[in-house]
């Protein structure tokens, strides 16, 4: 086994650990946190599929902004709302079975999808032009944004300015009329 | 009179104007009471007599118009309403819509102020136009239908006052007594429907009418379209009369007349006038050919023994509009009488004279009750206002009403220049005429009709000289007001000769007597001269004697204990005598029914309704617990499965997205599988 | 060189990790966690299918704008779950049921 496989499992036993720690743990600011180790082993887990762009994007925005929001959002607002997130019930409920086995059940499906599947052997796998680990990717996706996807990049720009004006309305205070 | 004419088709519609204007009055009864609405009132009943006056002018001993039109079918019989008007209709067409005119304008004063006189106004054009209406009709069912509307509308004012206990009696009392002439009429209505097949007066008693063509072949009355027993003739004629003696109120159905005296005067005016009792005398004009041999007898009986009974009564009435009432009843039965006798045209002769005085008699008696009452108010005393013991001496202080009332009371009596003595000549000496072509007990007819009309001139003396001489009681009492002693002097002018004929000694020329066609009795010179001399000899010694016993006051009246008095005070004991014979068997009847119905109907009704009540436990047994139990089942099924259903609808986007998931992801392991 | 299928088992095992989040959890935070958890899922798979496909670079142009809408989708959630506190005083999504009939 290489190093880097020993890597890659590594990571993808953090990520899925941390994964399920954050979806089990009553304590919401544990669980926040957690989801930075996540984000952080996922981040790792795209450098392995040859991204290094995304990864630092991931780690970018996802630490540097979604995190920061989520915390910031929480710490600013009023204590009311804070306790009032801790005293979430904790216990075993029917609800959680439901929504265990369906979770399950979708896992099912998923593996059985991938599994019957020889994605290795898929022809446009087969005769696709495989990234190389010394290729610059950060030149091919700055090329690739000005040119081949220009427009869903301005679309984007677009849907994120409505998304922040869209936060900031939301979040105002409502005057007293 | 020949200046103004019209077509036949503008004449009915005139005569329709003359109709419709006094029932516009029946709406004022939509208004609150005010007094403006009696000018509108006597807008209307004074169109209505020129309309009327004019369908006169030109109908009168011209050619007679008859307008009909299909009115509805019934299989194959047509039923067709129209207007007739024959010298017979206009006259009573020109009589009704005037002294309904005449009333109209005496009751702006005299019911001035009442708070019902909205409703009076609308009653008294109801009134009117049943009248006119029953008059002009020229179809027995349509003569049926107003017949009815004048019973109905004389009811409403009869008790128009029906807050008092007296006056509601009173109208039940005339509306009763008038149904039993209704059932009356409308028996004769269907003897004739079936009979003859139509309802058309002039098809039916018109010259050469089916009536007259009718022939009795071995005691079967035979008509073009049908035939029955010759005794049905006799049914039908009687039916009528019947009818007419609920109306006219002959004896023995005339007790609800004085009773009707609880209405307002000028109504009570306006009934023995001209409205509701000629109505009678009217019908029995209208079907005279239909009368054989032995209904004319009857006629004839009941007509003066009414006569006699009616001025018998009279005499010792104190009440003032009562005795005016029986002396309505009087003339009424004269009226009867003559008809009875075939003097068809004297009897309509002195119906239209008798409008007249009657008429202003009662107003004049109307106008003393009203200053009588006013004084009354005024110094608040307490007597009653309509008694003639406690009147007298009025003569000087309402000389209008006094002279007018004398002039009536002369004509009633029959002094001469007046018309009610052409017309009561005219009744006595066709009488006369008549009597001496038979023998038996129609010799007396005429003598009991001279004895009536002596009688006549004694009450009615004895009404004026106790009532406008001797010593005057009620000082400051005054005229009545000007509007309604204008209308008294209208009436007595009319009361007066010069109206019917220009001859005030015979009545031969009066123009009246000559629209209609004779008696067809054989004239007797020697009648024409004596009858009026001795008439009016008696009559005028009767006057004298009344003079010497109410006005003179010499001590010399009759004994008020006496059983000839009573039994004239009492009104001969026959309102008792039909309280013994009609109203307690009745009761008897009702009480013994009461019982039958107590004990066995309702026991059968009871068995039946306990039979009823196991029957519907057993039911209800059933039911419970057998179809109940069903439906409850199919209840409790739907209930559970729709708490089961509601489920799923709980509000939280989690339940709703694992219902969804649950249904994708088993969907999906189901085909992986399947 | 690690195979694509592993990718996909580890980006699956993830996505059903953020669906029992969504299904289960009494928070709305938590809620939204769980669709970042999904979303993340997507990313990865995006990013493995695109080492192959050097020439057009979709999987990893189309994981960046993935991130971004993520990031934005986290900004006016939060927003929306502040504004459903003030409203109902909770942000339990079970006790939220004004839709129930």
């Amino acid at each position: 086994m290489s190093p880097e496989q020993i890597l890659f499992y590594f990571f993808a036993a953090l990520t899925l650990i941390s994964a399920f720690l954050v979806v089990t743990m009553q304590n919401l600011v544990r669980s926040i946190f957690l989801f930075f180790v996540t984000i952080f082993s996922l981040a790792a887990m795209f450098v392995f599929a040859l991204a290094d762009f995304i990864a630092v994007t991931q780690v970018v925005i996802y630490v540097g902004g979604v995190l920061v929001l989520m915390l910031f959002a929480f710490m600013l607002s009023n204590r009311e709302l804070l306790s009032g997130l801790q005293a979430v019930q904790t216990g075993f409920k029917m609800s959680h079975f439901a929504g265990l086995m369906i979770s399950l059940g979708f896992l099912f499906l998923l593996y059985m999808a991938i599994a019957s599947t020889d994605i290795v052997n898929l022809p446009w796998i087969k005769e696709s032009q495989q990234i190389s680990p010394g290729d610059n990717t950060v030149h091919q996706i700055g090329i690739n944004t000005m040119t081949r996807y220009l427009l869903p990049f301005e679309v984007v720009s677009v849907f994120l300015l409505m998304a922040l004006i869209g936060a900031a309305h939301l979040a105002r205070k409502e005057k007293r009329s | 009179m020949g200046v103004l004419s019209f077509s036949a088709g503008t004449l009915g519609a005139f005569s329709l104007i003359a109709l419709a204007f006094p029932f516009i009055s029946l709406f004022t009864i939509l208004w609150r009471s005010k007094d403006s609405l009696g000018h509108i009132a006597i807008f209307n009943a004074f169109i209505s007599f020129i309309a009327s006056f004019i369908v006169f002018c030109c109908v009168w001993n011209k050619e007679v118009i008859h307008l009909q039109t299909g009115w509805f079918t019934i299989g194959e019989n047509v039923f067709t309403a129209g207007i007739l008007l024959n010298n017979l209709s206009v006259l009573m067409m020109v009589l009704v819509s005037g002294i309904s005119l005449l009333v109209h304008v005496y009751s702006l004063m005299y019911m001035k102020g009442d708070p019902g006189i909205n409703k009076y106004w609308a009653y008294l054009g109801l009134f009117c136009f049943s009248m006119l209406g029953l008059v002009v009709s020229d179809s027995l069912l349509l003569i049926y239908i107003f017949w009815e509307l004048v019973g109905f509308s004389s009811y409403l004012l009869i008790g128009f006052w029906f807050t008092r206990d007296a006056a509601s009696q009173a109208a039940k009392k005339a509306f009763i007594i008038n149904r039993i002439g209704d059932i009356g009429l409308l028996t004769g209505l269907m003897i004739m429907y079936a009979q003859f097949r139509t309802f058309d007066v002039v098809k039916l008693f018109g010259p050469m009418g089916l009536v007259d063509s009718a022939s009795i072949i071995d005691g079967i009355w035979i008509s073009p379209v049908s035939q029955m027993p010759v005794v049905w003739l006799s049914v039908a004629g009687f039916a009528f009369f019947i009818g007419a003696m609920a109306k006219s109120a002959q004896f023995p159905l005339h007790t609800w007349l004085p009773d009707a005296m609880e209405g307002p005067t000028s109504v009570s005016s306006l009934i023995h006038a001209a409205t509701m009792v000629a109505a009678g005398v009217f019908l029995l004009g209208r079907v005279y050919p239909l009368f054989d041999s032995l209904v004319f007898n009857v006629i004839i009986i009941i007509g003066v023994l009414t006569a006699f009974l009616g001025a018998t009564i009279a005499l010792t009435q104190n009440d003032i509009k009562r005795i005016l009432a029986y002396s309505t009843i009087s003339q009424l039965g004269f009226m009867i009488a003559a008809m009875g006798i075939g003097a068809y045209g004297e009897s309509i002769f002195h119906l239209a004279t008798h409008a007249f005085f009657k008429c202003l008699l009662f107003l004049s008696a109307g106008a003393v009750i009203h200053q009588l009452h006013h004084y009354k108010e005024h110094h608040q005393l307490e007597f009653d206002h309509q008694d003639i013991r406690l009147m007298g001496g009025l003569g000087k202080k309402m000389p209008v009403t006094f002279i007018s009332m004398c002039v009536a009371a002369a004509a009633l009596a029959g002094l001469p220049l007046t018309g009610g003595y052409l017309s009561k000549d005219a009744v006595l000496i066709t009488s006369f005429e008549w009597a001496s072509g038979y023998h038996g007990f129609k010799k007396l007819v005429p003598y009991v009709l001279v004895l009536t009309s002596w009688l006549t001139a004694f009450y009615i003396a004895r009404l004026i000289f106790k009532v406008f001489f001797g010593k005057l009681r009620y000082e400051g009492i005054t005229e009545a007001s000007s509007s309604m002693s204008r209308v008294l002097i209208v009436l007595a002018i009319c009361s007066l000769f010069i109206l019917v004929s220009f001859n005030p000694l015979s009545y031969e020329g009066s123009w009246i007597l000559a629209g209609f066609t004779g008696s067809g009795v054989k004239p007797f010179e020697v009648f024409h001269s004596i009858v009026p001399i001795v008439v009016t000899i008696g009559s005028i010694l009767m006057v004298l004697i009344g003079f010497r016993i109410y006005a003179k006051r010499d001590g010399r009246t009759f004994r008020e204990k006496g059983f000839f008095y009573r039994f004239s005070n009492r009104a001969w004991y026959l309102n008792e005598a039909y309280n013994l014979m009609f109203v307690k068997p009745v009761e008897r009847i009702a009480h013994y029914s009461y019982r039958f119905d107590k004990l066995i109907v309702d026991g059968v009704v009871n068995l039946a309704g306990a039979g009823m009540g196991v029957l519907s436990r057993v039911a209800d047994w059933l039911d419970r617990y057998i179809v109940d139990g069903a439906v409850n089942g199919a209840a409790v099924l739907a209930r559970h499965t729709g708490n089961f259903a509601r489920q799923f609808q709980s509000g939280r986007l989690q339940h709703y997205l694992i219902t969804m998931l649950t249904l994708v992801v088993g969907f999906f392991i189901l085909t992986y599988f399947i | 060189m690690i195979p694509l299928s592993h990718f996909m088992f580890i980006s699956a095992v993830l996505f059903c990790l953020g669906l029992y989040a969504v299904l289960t959890k009494r928070n709305a935070i938590q809620v939204l966690i769980g669709i970042e958890f999904m979303i993340n899922a997507a990313i990865l798979n995006f990013v493995a299918f695109g080492r192959f496909d050097k020439a057009t670079g979709g999987g990893q142009m189309f994981a960046l704008f993935t991130i971004v809408l993520a990031a934005a989708g986290v900004a006016v959630a939060l927003a929306i779950i502040l504004n459903v506190y003030k409203h109902f005083r909770t942000i339990n999504p079970a006790k939220i049921d004004s839709l129930k009939d």
